[in-house]
């Protein structure tokens, strides 16, 4: 699994006063810190970033690029900062994202081309996002197929479904199932496109205490599915430990709950139980509630 | 070839909650199908209840064709549940809205005792509802659960605010609770596992809130229709609770309902059907032409 650090973020408020001061030391920590932890790829999210776009870019990329020799992730919807970005990237980049809306397929994806990089594209289109797997499906196919004209190869396609929160009322939980459905089915449709997803927006909303085992959760059974990529949390130790194929037994407890299999919690420990409850959850065979570790 | 209907049969079961004691004891609940599906594999033993709603203090709001069946007894919260008796109800349900600080601000203590004084004149169950203040009903609620120990009053609402002082309250005088939740079937079911690590899941009945037609009815309709499936479909023990659907108010506030009488009527009456359709296992009621308009229209 390739982790893209998500910890340079500007809704973070540290990042988004370190980035306008000019603070260096702040930004190339949190690179250090997830490049040690393991990650392979930093993101860099900057939001729209409207004012000193170019100045900005040009110093934030350099910042970060002077402490970890990791390839980077611009991540802005704003193709300007996206392109001043680009300019200054070493190794070959990630252009996060673009998708199957107009403007971003005007003016992001040729970027794809012009830089020889590789590009997120999301399912999302001018109608908003598609509500079903198969309109997913659909949207997805449109535009990678777009891409391609322009002389993008499905190879550097990172195609991404849209997590949206397990705990949004009523359809959180068919999502999430949904997009398990999605990466399953992706390589059938598009054979040779990867895949990513924003990991940790599984549980926007949650606790922050519960937020960790619903991420890992889902990366685990997202995994199952072949999914190529997460933007996560690389300083999650157990995330990590998870991708690196070191807790076999709760993997394999949240994979028999994938399938289907009624496991009896008895016997297990506290934390693993934790873990198949979570899956449950995820696999919406019981109703979300932000008590759902306590039943 | 012959034509066979399907016949589901369900996993789940709403539980079957007793309120009141004695004669006046009533059941609600207890059904293992979906709302109205009798074709289905299983029954529903006891049919949705009506109820009609009294308020603690003379109404402020005097719609005349909303207070005109009662007559003068509209002052004596007595009276005017004895006279709701009358229009063949299944049991009263008191709301003690003057204990609220927004409105005469009224002690604890004369509330509970108003409860104790009307439970001995009823012959119906009673259901008591605080004002909704979650601070102040943390102290109203349980106040009136001591007063009127062991009678098995349905009690509301419960709140995530105050389920703790409620609930026990309830837990330790015997009787049933009513746990509300703000429209939301995932905050619903967090109420419920917490209630019910201390209160038997069989006292406890679901307010999901219900809004008028015209103002929210969607959200509440489908909200009670998805309770009950996945109650009964899925057999998730925290949603295996009987609904209570408390409309009267939010009907009898809206501007069609006090314009004049037959909206009204046909305001309060279609959101009952409604909520009835979607599940509703107690339907509380301000109007008692409502309460005959709707058991004619379903046939009981």
């Amino acid at each position: 699994m390739i982790i893209i650090g998500e910890n340079i973020h500007v809704i973070a408020k540290d990042v988004s006063v370190a980035i306008r001061e000019r603070n260096a030391t702040v930004i190339q920590g949190l690179a250090k810190e997830q490049t040690q932890s393991g990650a392979h790829y930093i993101d860099l999210n900057v939001g729209p970033m409207k004012k000193d776009t170019e100045e900005t870019m040009k110093w934030l990329v350099n910042c970060v690029q002077d402490v970890t020799g990791l390839p980077l992730s611009i991540d802005t919807m704003n193709p300007v900062a996206m392109e001043a970005g680009l300019k200054y990237c070493k190794k070959r980049a990630l252009i996060n994202s673009a998708s199957g809306k107009t403007d971003s397929k005007a003016q992001m994806l040729p970027l794809a081309k012009k830089y020889n990089c590789e590009v997120v594209i999301s399912v999302m289109t001018d109608k908003g996002m598609p509500p079903e797997v198969e309109s997913k499906i659909e949207s997805i196919m449109e535009t990678v197929s777009h891409a391609n004209e322009l002389g993008i190869p499905n190879e550097d396609i990172w195609v991404d479904p849209i997590i949206l929160p397990v705990s949004t009322a009523g359809e959180g939980q068919n999502i999430a199932v949904g997009n398990l459905e999605f990466i399953k089915i992706l390589q059938d449709v598009l054979p040779g496109v990867k895949s990513t997803v924003g990991l940790s927006n599984i549980s926007n909303g949650v606790p922050a205490h519960l937020r960790p085992i619903l991420n890992r959760t889902y990366l685990v059974m997202l995994a199952k599915n072949g999914l190529y990529s997460a933007i996560a949390d690389p300083l999650d130790e157990e995330l990590m430990a998870f991708m690196r194929g070191e807790l076999p037994q709760i993997t394999d407890l949240i994979h028999r709950t994938m399938d289907g299999e009624e496991i009896d919690l008895s016997p297990l420990s506290q934390k693993e139980a934790a873990y198949v409850k979570t899956a449950r959850v995820l696999m919406a065979q019981s109703l979300y509630s932000d008590a759902w570790l306590e039943i | 070839m012959e034509y066979k209907a399907p016949k589901e049969a369900y996993k789940g079961n709403v539980r079957e909650v007793t309120i009141g004691k004695g004669d006046k004891a009533l059941k609600i609940g207890g059904e293992n199908i979906l709302p109205l599906h009798f074709f289905d594999e299983g029954t529903l033993p006891n049919p949705p209840r009506f109820v009609l709603e009294v308020l603690d203090m003379e109404p402020t709001e005097k719609t005349p064709h909303l207070l005109e069946p009662f007559g003068d007894a509209i002052s004596d919260p007595i009276k005017w549940a004895k006279k709701c008796e009358g229009f063949g109800v299944d049991a009263i349900c008191l709301t003690l809205i003057s204990t609220d600080p927004a409105e005469k601000d009224a002690p604890a203590e004369g509330a509970a005792q108003l409860v104790k004084r009307m439970l001995g004149e009823l012959k119906k169950p009673l259901i008591v509802y605080g004002s909704g203040d979650d601070k102040k009903d943390a102290e109203v609620l349980p106040k009136v659960a001591q007063v009127c120990a062991g009678e098995n009053l349905l009690i509301g609402p419960v709140q995530k605010e105050n389920y703790e002082v409620v609930g026990k309250a309830i837990l330790d005088n015997g009787h049933v609770a009513i746990a509300q939740s703000p429209l939301d079937i995932n905050l619903l079911k967090e109420l419920n596992v917490k209630l019910c690590k201390f209160l038997p899941p069989e006292r406890v009945v679901i307010d999901p809130l219900s809004s008028a037609l015209g103002y929210g009815i969607e959200y509440s309709f489908s909200l009670i229709e998805r309770v009950k499936q996945i109650g009964v479909i899925t057999k998730d023990s925290m949603t295996m609770m009987p609904i209570i659907a408390n409309l009267g108010d939010e009907c009898w506030k809206t501007k069609q309902a006090k314009e004049n009488k037959t909206q009204g009527l046909l305001w309060e009456g279609m959101t009952a059907l409604s909520l009835y359709l979607a599940g509703a296992n107690i339907l509380v009621l301000r109007h008692p032409e409502t309460l005959k308009l709707i058991k004619d229209t379903i046939g009981r």
